[in-house]
């Protein structure tokens, strides 16, 4: 390519980006317009994916099934990699579009837009379960659908404490945290979780996980120093597999590992291998293997495309549910006869008592004082490389 | 007819802006920024409020690398100590946000001198690999010293007040982000006209050399990184004030590496091209997810190929600004004023 050549690409480059650029607002009775951003190529695309495709396919199904009173539902979104800078232009461009509500999904973006959406007034979920989202004082227009990182933890450490007991012990567990370096892996710890593990006699200890480590042998060989038998991972899959394995090839095979819901999927079974066989899960959604009503709308859309729900695996139900959540919010507001701000939303949302997902989740309700939607989730369990359910939904006290 | 542009006199060699076409471009450039944000849509604003102080870090990173060719890996660490710095200092200390940005910048400037000090001994690749250990014992240090930065937990800044106006949107800030991206340019080429500036050239063009013809150049070494750190403590403090959250995680290597691929990109040692790179890397994402979004239904599969290849994209275009054009965009910009100038006669 020559230097001409080069300056007329960027010419074309600079025009592109100038006509793709355009405003416009809500009218009345077109589409109601909700803005999302995915990761479906960043480093956590491989479970982003299928929530992206989930609240997608919600979209889809609404307006293929009359929309909401004929008004359809306009999904605004794009892949953000899971970079941040590129997660606040495509808000600004969204928002400039008249998004009225917003989709967001890991932490690093929903921490980064909380301020902002707070000053727009639009109602936002993510898939980031960090307990402080769900505090209005913290987070006004912040969302959790999801079962919080400390609640999760807390409902753990409930059950290690009765497990513990049930094997004959008498003295107090010992509990091992290990967690991704970052926001997302110290949150359940942070916000509660030491403090309750001390307030019910439970003796637990945090330990990172370095990003990008080879393998945990050090860590491991501490946690088995320290005598705990139980591993609670805050972190995601591909970690938490891999430190499984080197557990079991360290010969701890009388520890317990318990993942909180990011590493409770397919993906932790399929690397794990046979290490994977008796770990135990949380679920606050249910996955495609339980026979509940709430999955049968996504599975036969997904079969009419001649797709599978199990394929597509839990999180695709996670999306489905976050979006149909979040959709409840604007079709409470329009029955309500109230224009369709983020606003209003908000407070029709505040609004919903045990909303019922159709057994996905524990049922949800939000209040002025807690967007914590759900405070229920299952334990599951590998077996045979398969997660079982392992208890009904346990609620945190 | 003209065969080129000569000086009679020190004073016309010397000026910033020599000829009369290109005072005219300048001032052209300035009334477009003072007119840009009137007509711009918010959109376009925080584009041009990223541009900004994407600017202001190349700017100071080229300081460093393109003038006096010392190489660094840790502009995602300066960018964070200056960050912190500025949002610890309104958050915690309740400081003006026009105080705590000077004070992080000198914070930064304290902290590049530090990180700067293997510079005496090292270079090239050594040097480069020292500037990446400050990157991970900042990083480092922000995420495991959680009373003072909070660890990893995002820093909450409140919004920056002036004159009882909160500069809470784009538009307010972008007049900050103008004056002080308009002021590291008139400082920065004003530098390099001055015997520290010329210093600092000469150490990047022969460093044994430049001792030999009086350069201390350890002295001047340290100081680049002194006045390199500051400007780019001044683009992380700004981001501080602009953004309102920060966390460790926007200051990664990764931040290290696009600033270098801007200032490639843009060309080394020129401050225009500080700002082309700056545009330029802040465009091309901006460009291509708006391309995918409009492909969306034309093209469905380009459409979602297009934002994965973004990674793939940006090293095609640093490999061919380096293969093509190593001195950058800047260089080409000379070469289409070049072409105009002697137009329709190109000999």
């Amino acid at each position: 390519m020559s230097r001409k050549a080069l300056i007329v690409v960027l010419l074309i480059a600079a025009m592109s980006l100038l006509a793709a650029c355009g405003g416009g607002g809500e009218r009345e009775g077109g589409p109601i317009k909700v803005g999302a951003i995915f990761d479906l190529s960043g480093p956590t695309s491989d479970v982003g994916t299928p929530y992206a495709e989930g609240i997608r396919g919600y979209v889809e199904w609404l307006n293929a099934n009359g929309g909401l009173d004929g008004r359809e539902i306009e999904l605004v979104w794009e892949d953000y990699a899971y970079e941040v800078p590129r997660a606040e232009q495509l808000y600004t461009q969204f928002v400039q579009e008249g998004v009225v509500a917003f989709q967001g999904w890991g932490t690093g973006d929903t921490e980064a837009l909380r301020g902002k959406i707070a000053e727009d007034k639009l109602p936002f979920m993510s898939a980031s379960y960090s307990h402080v989202l769900g505090d209005p004082n913290e987070a006004p227009y912040n969302f959790l659908v999801g079962t919080s990182y400390s609640h999760q933890f807390f409902i753990v450490l409930d059950w290690i404490k009765e497990d513990w007991a049930s094997k004959g012990n008498a003295d107090a567990p010992k509990v091992a945290f290990m967690h991704h370096p970052s926001p997302f892996g110290l949150s359940p710890w942070e916000q509660g979780g030491k403090e309750y593990a001390a307030n019910n006699g439970i003796e637990a200890e945090a330990y990172e996980m370095p990003r990008g480590a080879p393998d945990f042998t050090a860590e491991l060989s501490r946690i088995e120093d320290s005598g705990a038998k139980y591993v609670v991972f805050q972190t995601v899959s591909t970690p938490a597999a891999l430190a499984i394995k080197n557990a079991r090839s360290l010969g701890m095979d009388d520890v317990t590992f318990i993942c909180l819901n990011w590493c409770s999927d397919e993906v932790l079974v399929t690397q794990a291998g046979d290490a994977a066989e008796g770990v135990i899960g949380s679920f606050p959604f249910t996955p495609p293997s339980i026979d509940v009503p709430g999955l049968k709308d996504p599975a036969d859309f997904l079969a009419s495309k001649g797709e599978s729900l199990e394929a597509k695996g839990v999180h695709y139900g996670q999306g489905w549910w976050t979006m149909a959540i979040m959709t409840e919010g604007i079709r409470k507001t329009l029955a309500d006869g109230k224009e369709v701000t983020g606003e209003n939303i908000k407070a029709a949302l505040e609004s919903l008592r045990d909303f019922d997902t159709g057994g996905v989740t524990a049922p949800i309700t939000f209040t002025p004082d807690d967007h914590r939607g759900s405070k229920g989730m299952r334990l599951f369990i590998v077996r045979n490389g398969q997660w079982e359910q392992l208890t009904d939904f346990l609620t945190a006290k | 007819m003209e065969s080129g542009v000569f000086f009679t006199t020190y004073e016309a060699d010397m000026a910033l802006r020599r000829t009369p076409v290109q005072k005219i471009r300048l001032a052209l450039f300035i009334v477009f920024v003072l007119v840009f944000p009137f007509f711009a849509s918010p959109y376009w604003l925080n584009l041009a409020n990223q541009i900004a102080i994407a600017t202001i870090g190349a700017i100071g990173l080229n300081i460093l690398v393109g003038y006096t060719g010392q190489i660094s890996l840790g502009q995602g660490a300066f960018m964070a100590v200056g960050a912190y710095s500025a949002g610890l200092l309104t958050a915690r200390m309740g400081l003006p946000f026009y105080l705590s940005i000077p004070i992080a910048c000198l914070i930064t400037a304290l902290v590049g001198v530090v990180f700067g000090i293997p510079s005496l001994r090292l270079k090239g690749l050594y040097l480069a690999i020292a500037t990446l250990a400050a990157q991970e014992i900042v990083e480092w240090t922000i995420t495991h010293w959680p009373q003072l930065t909070g660890g990893t937990e995002a820093l909450v800044i409140p919004s920056p007040m002036l004159f009882g106006v909160r500069l809470n949107t784009d538009f307010r800030f972008y007049w900050i982000l103008l004056l002080a991206a308009g002021g590291t340019a008139l400082f920065t080429a004003n530098l390099f006209r001055t015997r520290v500036g010329r210093a600092f050239v000469a150490i990047r063009d022969q460093d044994i050399a430049a001792e030999v013809i009086g350069v201390n150049v350890f002295f001047y070494k340290l100081l680049a990184f002194a006045t390199s750190s500051f400007f780019v403590g001044l683009a992380g403090a700004l981001t501080a004030h602009y953004r309102t959250i920060i966390s460790w995680e926007r200051f990664t290597i990764e931040t290290s590496i696009l600033y270098l691929a801007m200032i490639i990109i843009g060309g080394l040692g020129t401050i225009n091209g500080s700002f082309f790179g700056a545009a330029f890397m802040t465009l091309l994402p901006a460009m291509i997810s708006n391309i995918s979004r409009a492909l969306r239904d034309v093209a469905p599969i380009l459409a979602t190929l297009l934002p994965a290849a973004q990674q793939g994209i940006f090293g095609a275009v640093i490999i061919l600004f380096l293969v093509l054009e190593p001195e950058g965009l800047a260089k080409l910009w000379r070469n289409i004023k070049d072409y105009f100038y002697v137009w329709p006669f190109s000999y």
